[in-house]
This record gives C-alpha cells, sequence and structure tokens, in this order.
C-alpha cells in the first residue's frame, strides 16, 4: 500500500513509464466496485419489489372473476355482501359506498380546521406558530393508528351513542377518527403551500389598503390554490386506505346506511375483518383479494392524481 | 359588516382552529397516557397475556414489537440508505432513475393494509414462512424503506458542494467520498430521521395482521436456540406485537378486562413512541452542536 | 509591506520563464455547458516550477479552464471538454485517464475554505488514507510535513485532534493547502483562494505560493490583478472564453499588445 506514496514521490524516471499511472486499470478500487454494486442492487431491488408488489395482487385479485367466475359488473353494482350465503353474494357497493362516505367525511371535518390552522402558523402567528405547531404536526402522525381507534371506540362512540341516539358505531365515529387522523398530514403541506406563496403578493395587496383577512382569501389562498388541493387529495388518500382505526369503529355491516349514525363496512374494514378468518384459496378468500385489487387501483389512481396536480403547478 | 371587524373575527377563527388542533394532541396524549399509566405496572409488562381471564400482560407482544422493530431495521436502514445513496449520488437523468422514484412514491403511497396483504402473498404463502417474525419484518421493511430512502437522498443532497468537489480534488474515489465526507456530514440529519421512523414502524399495525399473526407461542425466556419453536429470537414463529394486539382485544377479544388492557397497551405505545420522537431531536441537535465545532 | 519588496526584489533575480520546461500543454481545448459554450479554443502552454496566473472578468471561463486540467467538469452533469491538456505524454481528457490517479497528482485549492468537519488531524490525511496508506507513522510524519510546508504547523501542532472548524478563515485555507500538498501534487490548481480572505491571509497565501514554486507547478485564477502582478511568472488574460492575452507577467501588464486586455489591467471593466 505504501508503494503508491513512494512512486509519487520517486524522481521522474522518464516519461512514457512515468505517465502510466495516470491510465485504467492501475488503481482500480475493490471496494468502490463492491460498494457500487451493493447500492445498484438495492435501487433494483426496490424497483423489483414494487413491481412484484403490483403484479402480486393484481394476479391475485383477479382470480376470482377469471376462475371463480364472479361478475365484475356484479362486484360493482349489486347491493349484497354476503359470501357465506347458498347461493353468495359478492355485492361490494355497499363497501365501496363506506370506504368513499367515511373519506369524504373525513375531509369535510379535517380541511377547513387544517386550512385554519395552516393560515394561523403562515399567516397570523408567523415564527411562534411554525414553532409551536410543527412538533404538533409530527406528534400527531406519530401517534399509531389502532391508538386513533382505541380512542374512537372509548370515546368517541359512546359520545355518540349518548348524545345522538344508535348504537355509536358507523359512518360519522369512523369520519371523526379519520379526521383527526389526516389532520396533520393536509396541515403540513397547505402550511407549505402557503409559505410558498411569495411575500411581494402579500405587501402588494396590504400596501392597497386591503385588511389581513382581504389579503388572504382573495390573494394567498388563490395563489396556493393548487398545493392546497394537493394536501386534500393526499389526506383522502389516507383515509381511504386506513383500516384498523376505521375497522374498530364504524360497527362492520355491510350494508348502505340510511344515516351517518348507523354501522356501515369499507373495502379496509371487510378485508381487514374476514381475510384471516376465510380459508386460502376458498372463493370467499379471493372475493376478498379482488377488493384488495381495487383498493390498490385507487391507490394508484390517488398518486397519478397527486402528480398530475404537482406537474401542472410545476409546469405553470 | 366593517373590513376590519371581518378582519378581526377571521383571525379569530384561525386561531380557534389552530387552538382546536394543538387541544386535540393535547387531550388525545392526556387521555392515553393519564387512562393508560394507572394500568402500568411491572407486573402489566412482564406478565403473560392472558385469553379469557382478566389480569393478563403484554410481556410477549413488547418483547415482538422490539425484536421485529430490530428486524426491521436491520433489513430496512442498509437497503433505504443505499438506494437514497443510489437516487442522490449514481442516479442519470433518464428513465430508470425516473421509474425508481416513481416506485418510491408509490411505496411511500400505498396502504400499509395493501403491504400487508403483499407480504401474505409472498413471504407467508409462496415462500412458505408462514404468520412470523420474519415474515412481518420484510412488510415493515417495504413499508419503512421509502421513509428512509427519502431521508437518505434529502440529507446528502443537503451537504454543500464544496465538501465533495474537495474530496474528489485529493484524489478521493466516488465511493470513499461517499463513505468518508458526505455520510458523516449527513449522518446528524439521517440518525434523526432514521429514529423517527422508527417510532413509525413500532406503532404499524396493519402491515403485521395478515403477516406476523395474531398469536405468540408460549415463549421460552431461557430458551435462546434460534431454532426452537418457543424460542424468543425464533424468526419463524408467529408474533404478535403490542399495537396488533391492542386491535386484537378490542376486536376479537374474550377477557373481561379488554379495555384495560388496551388502555395500558396503547399508553406503554404511546410513550414508547414519544421517546423516540423526543430522542431524534435531543440527539439531532446534540450531534449538529458538536459537529459545528463549538 | 515587507512582503511584497521583498518578492519584487525577488523577481529580479527570476530566470526568463520561456526558457523553462513546459509541464502542461493545451491544445484547442473547448468546453461546453449545455449549449453554453464556456471556453473556446484555448491554447497556451503552462510551465514546470512557475506560477501562471489566469486573470480575467467573472464568466470569462478561467475556472472552467482550471477546473478542465483535473477533470473537476466531470462532476458537472451536462460539462463536455473537448482538444487536448497534455502532461507527461498523455492527454488528460481522454477517456482512458483514471481521473482519482490524476487528481492524486493535480491538487486543487478552492476560492471559499472547505475544510471537512473533522480534526486538523484528519483533514490532512484524507487523502493519504483515501490512497490507502494507513501507518500511523507514515501519516504522522505527512501531517508535520505538509503543515510546515503551508505554514500552519507552529500555530496547530498542539490541538491536531482540534476541529479544523475551529480555524479562522485564513488557517482554514492554509489547511486547505496543507490537506493539498500532503499528497505532493505535481501541479497545484487554486480558484481564487485569497478572495475570501484579508489582507494579512492573502499575503501569507502569496508568500507560500512563492516558496513552493520550487518543487510544484502553480496555476492560479484570481480576480485580483495586484495579484498576479506580485506572484505571476506567465500571465493569461481570458474574455468571453477566449484566451486572448498570454505571456510573461511583466510584458502583459506593461506592454498589452491588446486593447482589451489594456482596459481590463487600467481597471476599464471587470
Amino acid at each position: 500500500m505504501a508503494s503508491e506514496r513512494n512512486e509519487l514521490t520517486m524522481p521522474s524516471t522518464g516519461r512514457a513509464a512515468r505517465a502510466q499511472h495516470l491510465l485504467k486499470g492501475k488503481t482500480w478500487s475493490d471496494r468502490d466496485l463492491k460498494a457500487k454494486i451493493f447500492i445498484f442492487s438495492a435501487a433494483l431491488l426496490i424497483m423489483a419489489a414494487t413491481v412484484a408488489l403490483t403484479v402480486f395482487l393484481i394476479v391475485k385479485g383477479l382470480h376470482s372473476f377469471l376462475i371463480d367466475g364472479i361478475s365484475v359488473i356484479e362486484m360493482f353494482v349489486a347491493g349484497e355482501w354476503n359470501p357465506n350465503a347458498n347461493p353468495p353474494s359478492f355485492g361490494a357497493l355497499p363497501l365501496l359506498f363506506g370506504s368513499f362516505a367515511v373519506t369524504l367525511l373525513s375531509v369535510a371535518i379535517a380541511t377547513p380546521i387544517a386550512l385554519g390552522t395552516a393560515i394561523f402558523m403562515t399567516e397570523i402567528a408567523k415564527k411562534r406558530g411554525q414553532k409551536l405547531m410543527r412538533p404538533v404536526m409530527e406528534l400527531l402522525v406519530g401517534i399509531p393508528s389502532v391508538v386513533y381507534g382505541f380512542i374512537g371506540l372509548t370515546v368517541i362512540v359512546p359520545f355518540i351513542r349518548d348524545h345522538l341516539g344508535g348504537i355509536g358505531f358507523g359512518l360519522l365515529a369512523a369520519g371523526i377518527v379519520l379526521g383527526i387522523m389526516i389532520l396533520p398530514t393536509v396541515t403540513t403541506v397547505a402550511a407549505d403551500a402557503f409559505q410558498s406563496v411569495p411575500n411581494h403578493l402579500r405587501e402588494a395587496s396590504l400596501a392597497l389598503g386591503a385588511t389581513r383577512w382581504q389579503t388572504i382569501y382573495r390573494v394567498v389562498v388563490p395563489a396556493a390554490l393548487p398545493s392546497v388541493l394537493t394536501a386534500v387529495i393526499l389526506g383522502m388518500a389516507r383515509a381511504f386506505g386506513e383500516a384498523l382505526a376505521v375497522q374498530m369503529v364504524i360497527g362492520n355491516t355491510a350494508q348502505i346506511p340510511h344515516s351517518l349514525t348507523e354501522p356501515a363496512a369499507t373495502l379496509t374494514t371487510m378485508i381487514t375483518s374476514s381475510l384471516g378468518e376465510t380459508t386460502y384459496g376458498s372463493l370467499q378468500n379471493d372475493a376478498l383479494w379482488s377488493l384488495g385489487l381495487i383498493l390498490l387501483a385507487m391507490s394508484y389512481l390517488f398518486i397519478l392524481v397527486i402528480r398530475f396536480l404537482s406537474y401542472r403547478r410545476r409546469s405553470s | 359588516m366593517n373590513a376590519k371587524v371581518t378582519d378581526r373575527l377571521a383571525t379569530l377563527c384561525f386561531i380557534l382552529c389552530a387552538a382546536i388542533t394543538a387541544g386535540t394532541l393535547f387531550s388525545l396524549l392526556g387521555y392515553i397516557v393519564f387512562q393508560g399509566v394507572s394500568h402500568i405496572d411491572w407486573h402489566f409488562l412482564t406478565a403473560d397475556a392472558s385469553t379469557f381471564q382478566a389480569g393478563g400482560g403484554i410481556k410477549n407482544q413488547l418483547w415482538n414489537s422490539f425484536y421485529m422493530l430490530l428486524m426491521t431495521m436491520f433489513f430496512s436502514v442498509p437497503l433505504g440508505i443505499a438506494g437514497g445513496i443510489y437516487l442522490a449520488e449514481y442516479a442519470r437523468p433518464n428513465k430508470i432513475t425516473a421509474f425508481l422514484r416513481s416506485c418510491v412514491e408509490v411505496l411511500a403511497s400505498l396502504p400499509s393494509i395493501i403491504v400487508g396483504m403483499f407480504g401474505m402473498l409472498l413471504f407467508v404463502n409462496t415462500f412458505h414462512w408462514g404468520y412470523s417474525v420474519l415474515s412481518g419484518a420484510l412488510a415493515l421493511t417495504i413499508f419503512n424503506l421509502p421513509v428512509i430512502i427519502r431521508v437518505t437522498e434529502d440529507a446528502l443532497a443537503a451537504v454543500a458542494r464544496d465538501q465533495k468537489e474537495a474530496s474528489f480534488a485529493l484524489g478521493a474515489t466516488h465511493w470513499q467520498t461517499i463513505r468518508t465526507v458526505l455520510l458523516p456530514a449527513a449522518f446528524p440529519g439521517l440518525l434523526t430521521g432514521i429514529i423517527l421512523s422508527v417510532g413509525r414502524v413500532f406503532g404499524e399495525s396493519a402491515a403485521l395482521l395478515f403477516t406476523a399473526g395474531l398469536s405468540t407461542p408460549n415463549l421460552n425466556f431461557g430458551d435462546w436456540n434460534p431454532m426452537s419453536p418457543q424460542s424468543p429470537i425464533n424468526p419463524f414463529r408467529s408474533a404478535e406485537t403490542l399495537s396488533v394486539h391492542i386491535w386484537a382485544v378490542n376486536t376479537n377479544g374474550i377477557i373481561p378486562d379488554a379495555k384495560i388492557v388496551a388502555a395500558g397497551s396503547s399508553a406503554v405505545l404511546v410513550i414508547v413512541v414519544l421517546l423516540f420522537n423526543i430522542i431524534a431531536r435531543l440527539v439531532g441537535a446534540l450531534i449538529e452542536k458538536r459537529w459545528s465545532g463549538k | 509591506m515587507y512582503v511584497l519588496t521583498l518578492e519584487k526584489e525577488k523577481r529580479i533575480v527570476q530566470p526568463n520563464p520561456e526558457a523553462m520546461e513546459t509541464e502542461l500543454k493545451v491544445n484547442n481545448l473547448n468546453v461546453f455547458y449545455g449549449s453554453n459554450h464556456a471556453v473556446k479554443n484555448v491554447s497556451m502552454e503552462i510551465k514546470k516550477h512557475a506560477i501562471t496566473a489566469l486573470i480575467g472578468p467573472s464568466g470569462c471561463g478561467k475556472s472552467t479552464f482550471l477546473r478542465s486540467i483535473n477533470r473537476m467538469n466531470d462532476l458537472i452533469p451536462g460539462a463536455v471538454c473537448k482538444g487536448e491538456i497534455l502532461y507527461e505524454g498523455i492527454n488528460l481528457l481522454d477517456a482512458s485517464v483514471d481521473v482519482v490517479s490524476l487528481r492524486k497528482e493535480i491538487g486543487m485549492l478552492f476560492q471559499k475554505p472547505n475544510p471537512f468537519p473533522k480534526s486538523i488531524f484528519d483533514n490532512v490525511t484524507h487523502g493519504l488514507k483515501c490512497a490507502g496508506i494507513r501507518k500511523k507513522d507514515v501519516l504522522e510524519n505527512a501531517v508535520e510535513e505538509s503543515l510546515k510546508l503551508a505554514g500552519l504547523w507552529d500555530e496547530t501542532k498542539d490541538r491536531l485532534k482540534h476541529s479544523a472548524l475551529s480555524l479562522s478563515g485564513g488557517q482554514q485555507q492554509r489547511l486547505c493547502l496543507a490537506r493539498a500538498l500532503a499528497m505532493k501534487p505535481k501541479v497545484l490548481l487554486l480558484d481564487e483562494p485569497t478572495s475570501a480572505l484579508d489582507p494579512v491571509s492573502t499575503a501569507k497565501i502569496e508568500e507560500l505560493l512563492m516558496s513552493l514554486k520550487k518543487r510544484i507547478t502553480i496555476v492560479i485564477v484570481t480576480h485580483n490583478m495586484q495579484q498576479a502582478a506580485r506572484i505571476a511568472d506567465q500571465t493569461a488574460f481570458f474574455y468571453e472564453g477566449t484566451l486572448v492575452e498570454f505571456g510573461n507577467t511583466r510584458d502583459l501588464f506593461e506592454n498589452p499588445t491588446h486593447t482589451r486586455t489594456k482596459s481590463y489591467i487600467s481597471g476599464q471593466f471587470g
């Protein structure tokens, strides 16, 4: 090893011989190659895992349609999910309805509060608001989803039962739990959006004699709107895919409820409740994998929408 | 209405929103910790879980959570750092890189139950590992990878370019520069991000339901042979973690004190996650201070 | 200041640069950053064991020219170098050149002091360790020797384990110099090394360069024309990517042949 250094300090002994060490092959580093191989394989593995995940779930999810002969149309339009009946019925409409209903409900609950909080952080109490609220957001994100579910079960469900009637389990309880869960996501992304609105726009508005509120709703919010939309969609994606917390409070009845306080079920709650209970490879089990496929497709749709929004934002 | 009055009212609204958000967090934490702490004692932490009687503990669940966490980190930290290094240092602006970025984005946005379902298909059923610590840890690895990759890429990108040039100008190879200059400089950010991800992994449950299972064999803490079915470190045994336990006692449980066990477990879970959060901040601040030469 | 008068006296006894051996022979060098033609058809001969200064207004291509010698432009995506830089009989721009070995032999000092956030000792040994040298006594000797050459030994010998960031700006730049010297380079490239330093630190660096040129070929990019006049044997004036004028420093400053050179050194633009 030390010879390399000696070589560098050696007196020049003729040009052709001395220049040779600058050419490739002489100081090829074994370690560099090994590190590179590891890093490139990791990158490859990440891509392979994503592709495998998608392909495996698609193939398994199509099984019920292609092999078991469940009708795709029936799954999307029939109103009854009862795999154990004779003959079994696989109408996922109530589950789809449940998924969309709790998602929209949670967004409706979280968005106003999230936007208000984000505006508080970026427009009202700029420095202290950030310093106080950012850690609050990080902690809220950090609380595990089963803990949210448990709180829903022990606080929100009894509250609804006592004050609004019914058994307490249902869309409303699920919507509230999900609303709290997506609150930090929507708030953080929206706050970033408001923050990236250039200051000269605010100053121009204030200089024209507009109040702070007028500046916020006429200048800041419109300028940040595409990013705020991204924030809301991110929240929706998280709400749509959440499983255990919803499963604990929604009541798990595959029906289209007539009111917010009636029990319901979603794609994720049906998978959560039944996937482990049914025999792998059975008709009942395969149908659940098809629900998983719908969930996967929806997740990809959310990703595409978010991509589209950020693409438009960058190009405009 | 007067514009000034409207302005005041609007401001009041925003303050109210922030108060609701902060209030929600503090009442959540307060409720969980104060409800649960009274149920946490030495017995609760060290006793076996009970199947149908009251008075069960969470010893095995707690052990499973930490064991699975360790194994997940063992897989996901090197892989994730390598992925982050690839994106920050080796990736050329081409289609493969764009595809890899999309993959990371997809993995980061997929619901964790989807990850769990994939784990069930691949590890549990195709590889025949069954409901096991290994299947669970690998599912959690997929869940955690995108976080580590992003943390690494961001931390590396934040290292000043002149540091990299200085190392290259001294005849260091690319990998030597990454290992001796870039990674050390990125270390505080990297460590903070990894500790935060530890909290997230510790609390995850949906990805484990169908990979690690809802039960734990009768563990014998005197048996450390990894092949023995009752060994705590056997990677091929099923393992219910603490967060899965909270869900299971509430939905499937028949123990009479399910609420008490769940409250105690939730408190333990939240306290551990909070601890990781605080440690991450302290460690980040400490290293930053030491490295700035003071 | 006494240092400066000393240098002036020295120059009188210097040999004629044109009689010296050539270290780097640049033929028709062109550098492109994407569509930006940053260096246009530059040819020049850089003399061995002399100081060559590159001057010119900002964005004239002098730094780009410097960075193509040790292939630092390879790090910039989309940068393309065409032409020849002959050194020891080989073209440094050739694909067969191992840039790692090349940079061990052609060192570089940057505009802003950029020590690593490590100890002084670790900074100096970075390049050596990367070259595979592990023996403690070899490393210790190299640290002492390089720090002495960089005039930093007396100030740092008692605190080699301290963070390099605890040094002052001028000390940091000399540490970076020591770090480069530890590799025993044949050529040293300096990219405006004193632009971030105070006059005293600048004078120290200039003094060091004058003593180093006995064993090292030095190419320095500078904004400061007095600096070029003080230390350089030869000076090249760049303007908008082209080499306008190149010759012995005294000739270039006293009798510039091009009007643009004349107006630049008389301070009419830049």
